[in-house]
């Protein structure tokens, strides 16, 4: 029987080698690309009618829009504008990874945001991306938000190592809660359904009781889903309206 | 699952990068485990006020002065 962590194998589907590094297309790749074509065809595709009285695919887009549009304008205020298409972007794509890989794909099912590295290098894009606008906005100034104003000069020796490795933990934080809330909840649901096989091929009745969980425990799963996706995208949010106002 | 999920992932990144900047400084400038272990303990209390951060609920300020003025502003308003 299948191990409850197989799910998060990478397989090759094209193998390619550049030099001495391994940059196979994988199934994880496979369901990047998906995920970027199911997201470019559903926006473009939606408003394409662009009608003023918006038909229900048109709605749907604009919902994500002014969701989007709204946690910016509340967490970054007007100046958070600029910055809407990458937070954007970062919302749909987490949001399309994490429900797509709920659903049952032949070959290439797989949830890349299981995957640390995944999750690790969109929050270090994110945390550099925020250290960069800090500093280009306030100059050396931005390092003034590692020592607190009006405490004694004599605890920066220690506060100031201890704000900056706070400060550097932040992209690690990030990564790991929607990592380990997708794998977490992945492996649950695979255990689980080992027990409905397992149980039920010999008894019937004991095989419905964790069925009837399994089935629960699925619903909460896509709610886990959509609230990771929230989660990572209001965080970077949050981090960016610090950078640009630093209060 | 929540709260508590992260505020082991808060304690536990604090420490773990603490440790990795000691270990890298270390390496760097030939002190090693010197480095190392103060930073370690330093993760550690940085581990400790973001801890304390997600609890005040002001998890997502850089700096604990700015978090506490936010959150006295807050009290005001």
């Amino acid at each position: 029987m299948a191990t409850p962590i197989e799910q998060f194998n990478l397989q090759p589907l094209v193998a390619l080698k550049l030099g001495s590094v391994d940059i196979s297309f994988t199934n994880s790749s496979a369901m990047m690309v998906l995920s970027v074509t199911l997201i470019t065809l559903f926006l473009t595709l939606s408003v394409r009618s662009r009608a003023l009285v918006p038909g229900r695919w048109q709605s749907m887009a604009e919902i994500f829009y002014e969701f989007i549009a709204g946690m910016l304008r509340d967490n970054v205020g007007s100046e958070g504008r600029k910055y809407f298409p990458f937070i954007f972007t970062l919302f749909m794509f987490v949001l399309f990874g994490n429900v797509l890989g709920m659903m049952p794909i032949p070959k290439i099912g797989f949830t890349y945001t299981s995957h640390v590295i995944v999750t690790f290098a969109m929050a270090a894009v994110v945390f550099t991306g925020v250290t960069i606008i800090g500093f280009a906005r306030h100059g050396t100034h931005y390092l003034r938000m590692f020592f607190p104003e009006g405490a004694p000069l004599a605890t920066a020796v220690i506060l100031i190592p201890i704000e900056l490795i706070s400060y550097f933990s932040r992209p690690f934080s990030l990564a790991v809660r929607l990592f380990a809330n997708m794998t977490v909840g992945h492996i649950i649901l695979k255990v689980m359904g080992g027990f409905v096989v397992s149980l039920g091929a010999f008894y019937l009745i004991p095989g419905v009781v964790p069925f009837a969980f399994l089935s629960a425990v699925t619903v909460l799963e896509f709610g886990i889903a959509l609230l990771q996706a929230y989660v990572f995208t209001i965080l970077s949010c949050i981090y960016l309206h610090d950078a640009i106002h630093m209060h | 699952m929540g709260l508590g999920f992260r505020i082991g992932v808060e304690l536990v990144a604090g420490v773990l990068v603490g440790t990795g900047i000691g270990w890298g400084l270390d390496s760097w400038l030939r002190t090693a485990p010197w480095l190392m272990v103060l930073f370690l303990l330093l993760g550690g209390a940085a581990g400790v006020i973001n801890v304390h951060r997600v609890m005040r609920g002001m998890d997502a300020t850089i700096g604990l002065g700015q978090a506490q003025r936010r959150a006295d502003q807050a009290k005001d308003h």
